[in-house]
């Protein structure tokens, strides 16, 4: 600690801004504070020119008072002095040694201290020597990388960092050197002793190294994209100045030329032709290497493809048309109706708004193909597009043209495509729109899909109205279940249901076997397979609505008896036969649910209708000696489930009718189950059945194994319509049940049964449940009659 | 701001130093003779008295060191600029041969400070 009282001086004292003087260094400063320059020239006015130099807390104070400078600085000698003009000072200062402010004597007009030497204890060991020598390794380096951005660096820098001895004096000449932030370089002037003045100053200069590093990285980054994009310009003007030279046109100039021709030939809109013009003199301004460049020449050249005005000639013969459809496909009546009705109203009225069709069937029964010939009887342009899984609304409508890489939606690519205004559109798998965060997709199908709104649809990326009324819009979807209701309401419902295999016989003759023959290349007659054969692929390998497996296994026999006729081309006709069929293709993969051979009591057959076609399924009822209430299994939909209670509760008010002992309910509950049981299952048309399994095991009355039935039933026992008879009825044929009973209301949708399996089966119609029961259970028949009887 | 300006303080390093061998003072510049009685070192150090000089000299080394004064040169004047160095001053040269028995002596003389070191 400084004791003697002789050391203390009063000096007059300079606050620094920003920087920290060490001693035994030399600062220039510059003076122009009024305060500094009163100090200067006090100190200027003594034999020994000796100021005492502290840093400022806050560099943002201007008049600094004694609070705001801190209590320890350095005492320095000036050495040389100029006025560069009449309120500046320029000094050279020395610092001589550190020294600790007592007391500020007065702060006008200068600030005069008090001070006292307080130096650095001298100490040496060997944690100075070792930490010394890492500081003198880094500084080094720090240096050299440096010296990499400023060559003029005098080379003895390193030289003179090793030779000092002192490594205090080392510490604070590299500080100042890498000029450190006035609150660290303090912390090196307030150190405590040498040890912790090195530890600190290692630390920042660490700091200032990993800076340097990173400076140098960037730096030379910054050069080498510099120069790359420097030589590209040289080159671009140099190829420039070559083609005038040459008398060539700038290809740019070339192809704006080029754009401007095609648009004043194009047939567009007063509209567009203003925005293509406005966009065609954006691009003129604007040189080739910028990227919005090709942007909007790509946009240009989508307004000029865009068949703004273009149709085709719809083909108006109806006959010829019919034709068309006739060709193509068989049966479905219903469809081609509508399409030829279309048809004459065109003929009366060109301005007709096109209606949106939805076709809605099960894989395979030709929707698309149905599109197709749809198209090829209007003599209209065809183009597709699938919706499934789509799930971005930007897919429909397109992005904005201020993205990168925009493009316009899908609509608006297909109608380009299309080359007319008036193309047929199919929207394939409307049913199985995504949805998610990006938006909704079929929100957006709301407005293309409506005659009112889609005359000015407007693409995002076109930005433009374009007329969609035109366009023959087509969907196709496999289930109604999934189409959100708005979008369902604008489209005209066709249904396409499965196929017999009447029909399936039929079409196979008429388009699948001479197609899978044409592709393997034989000839009809080389080639003949029997209606057995036929049948026996329809039920024992393919289960299907449609068609497409039975036309793979029909193409898989085609190819084997190529095969044969490749081997041996002298082998006559082969003639398809149902061993054939077992022999070319294995054993049968499907065992379709065959009627069972004999039912026990509580067990009835019911009709489903599944996305594939129908099925037949059992209803199983058992009782449970000791359970109590409803139990059902076979992973029942809700309303399924409530269609069972309603069943149950129905028999249970009707014990006496039905004959049953209603001790029976107390004592016993019941289990209902529904196989397959990994299938889910649902919806209200198994009603009767459950009434009919239930009545069977309460009665302990078979059921007969030869009837299915389909039905709702309500609690008083009325017997509602269902949906989908043709498919059920065909699943009956198909599983070998002769008998059906089915709501009577729905008597008239047999129309739609081919008449060959009307004709084979037997159908009973009925208004209640007590109908069902008598055609269903032949020996309750018997009591039902008596009791209706007496009542 | 600062900071930016590092490296630019890096190329005039230089001035931060004073003499290597230097501390806290300046060094004042010296001619050296050698004679047939030892050595003669003539120092630039104007307006120094020899009283305020210090001479030490330890094996084959010879310090100088010492104060120059400022002083008022007539009442009513102070400093447009300064070039002179004031205060502490220091300077150590290296001779060949042993000192350890020389004897010095200090004259000024028009402004220079003489010191002579005879061996002898």
């Amino acid at each position: 600690m400084p004791e003697p009282q002789n050391n203390v001086q009063v000096l007059p004292l300079v606050p620094l801004k920003n920087s920290v003087l060490f001693p035994n260094l030399l600062m220039p400063l510059s003076i122009g504070r009024a305060a500094s320059l009163a100090a200067v020239e006090a100190a200027l006015a003594t034999e020994e020119k000796e100021i005492v130099v502290v840093a400022q807390r806050d560099p943002a104070v201007d008049v600094p008072g004694p609070d705001s400078i801190y209590t320890i600085g350095t005492k320095a000698v000036i050495r040389k002095m100029s006025r560069p003009s009449e309120d500046m000072l320029e000094v050279l200062v020395l610092g001589v040694e550190r020294v600790v402010i007592l007391k500020v004597d007065a702060t006008e007009p200068y600030i005069r201290a008090r001070v006292q030497p307080y130096p650095v204890p001298a100490e040496r060991n060997a944690e100075i020597e070792a930490l010394t020598r890492a500081l003198l390794e880094l500084g080094a380096k720090a240096i050299s990388l440096a010296q990499n951005q400023q060559p003029q660096n005098p080379a003895e820098l390193g030289k003179l960092l090793g030779f000092n001895d002192d490594p205090l004096r080392l510490v604070y000449l590299l500080a100042s050197m890498f000029s450190l932030e006035v609150a660290k370089e303090q912390t090196l002037l307030e150190a405590p002793s040498r040890v912790e003045a090195l530890r600190l100053m290692h630390g920042y200069l660490s700091h200032e190294l990993q800076v340097l590093e990173l400076r140098n990285k960037i730096a030379s980054d910054a050069r080498t994209e510099m120069s790359k994009e420097q030589r590209e310009y040289m080159l671009r003007q140099q190829l420039k100045a070559i083609q005038q030279e040459l008398g060539e046109k700038n290809p740019d100039q070339a192809e704006v030329e080029m754009l401007r021709e095609q648009l004043e030939k194009a047939d567009l809109p007063e509209e567009v032709r203003k925005e293509a013009n406005r966009e065609l003199s954006r691009l003129e301004r604007m040189p080739a290497g910028q990227p919005e460049h090709g942007v909007i020449r790509t946009y240009l050249e989508l307004l000029l493809e865009l068949p703004w005005n273009k149709y085709t000639e719809d083909n108006l013969d109806i006959a010829r048309a019919r034709q068309v459809l006739d060709e193509d496909h068989f049966n479905l009546k219903e469809v081609k109706e509508r399409i030829l009705e279309h048809l004459g109203v065109l003929k009366l009225n060109p301005e007709a708004k096109a209606p949106i069709l939805c076709f809605v069937g099960p894989p395979g029964v030709g929707k698309t193909s149905l599109g197709q010939s749809i198209a090829r009887a209007l003599g209209r342009k065809f183009e597709r597009m699938s919706l499934g899984g789509l799930h971005d609304e930007a897919e429909l409508r397109g992005h904005r043209r201020t993205y990168i890489g925009a493009m316009p939606g899908r609509l608006i690519q297909a109608i380009r495509r299309a080359g007319a205004k008036n193309p047929v559109l199919m929207l394939d798998e409307v049913d199985k729109l995504g949805r998610d965060f990006r938006g909704d997709p079929a929100a957006a199908l709301l407005e293309v899909l409506d005659p009112e709104q889609n005359k000015t649809f407007r693409d995002n990326y076109l930005d433009l109205p374009f007329d969609l009324s035109k366009v023959l819009f087509v969907t196709t979807a496999n289930t109604l279940d999934t189409i959100p209701r708005p979008l369902l309401d604008r489209m005209e419902i066709l249904r396409l249901s499965g196929y017999s295999e009447e029909e399936k016989v039929q079409i196979a003759r008429r388009y699948l076997i001479p197609r899978q023959l044409n592709q393997t290349g034989l000839k009809p007659e080389q080639c003949q397979i029997t209606d057995e054969a036929l049948k026996k692929l329809i039920s024992g390998y393919t289960r299907e609505a449609g068609l497409r497996r039975l036309e793979q296994a029909i193409g898989r026999i085609a190819r084997k008896v190529a095969l044969k006729f490749a081997e041996d081309p002298e082998a006559g006709a082969a003639t398809v036969t149902p061993d054939d069929v077992v022999e070319m293709l294995g054993p049968e993969p499907f065992h379709l649910e065959q009627a069972r051979k004999e039912l026990p009591p509580g067990v009835a057959t019911g009709l489903a209708w599944t996305e594939t076609g129908g099925d037949v399924l059992y209803i199983e009822a058992t009782l449970l000696p000791d359970g109590k209430g409803l139990t059902l299994t076979g992973q029942l939909g809700e309303v399924m489930q409530e269609s069972a209670k309603a069943a149950q509760s129905y028999v249970w008010s009707h014990a006496e009718l039905l004959g049953i002992d209603p001790a029976i309910f107390k004592n016993s509950g019941v289990h209902v189950h529904v196989p397959a049981g990994a299938i889910p299952k649902d919806g209200p048309s198994a009603g009767v059945t459950m009434v009919t399994a239930l009545a069977s095991l309460y009665t302990k009355l078979p059921a007969r194994n030869d009837t299915a039935m389909t039905g709702e039933v309500t609690l008083t026992g009325l017997v509602l319509p269902i949906g989908g008879v043709k498919e059920k009825v065909l699943a009956a044929r198909r599983a070998g049940i002769k008998r059906v009973i089915l709501p009577k209301a729905n008597q008239k949708d047999l129309r739609d049964v081919p008449e060959a399996v009307r004709s084979e089966m037997e159908f009973v119609f009925a208004d209640r449940i007590e109908d069902v029961l008598m055609a269903a259970i032949p020996d309750l028949s018997e009591r039902l009659l008596i009791t209706s009887k007496v009542a | 701001m600062r900071r930016l300006f590092a490296w630019g303080n890096v190329k005039t390093w230089s001035i931060y130093l004073s003499h290597p061998d230097a501390t806290n003072a300046w060094n004042p510049p010296v001619d050296i003779y050698r004679g047939p009685r030892g050595w003669l070192l003539k120092f630039d150090l104007a307006g120094v008295s020899p009283s305020d000089v210090k001479v030490r000299i330890s094996g084959s080394r010879v310090t100088v060191s010492g104060v120059r004064r400022d002083w008022v040169v007539e009442q009513g004047y102070s400093h447009h600029s300064m070039e002179i160095s004031y205060n502490r001053f220091e300077r150590t040269v290296e001779l060949p041969g042993d000192l350890s028995r020389a004897e010095y002596s200090l004259e000024a003389r028009d402004g220079l400070l003489l010191v002579r070191v005879d061996l002898e």
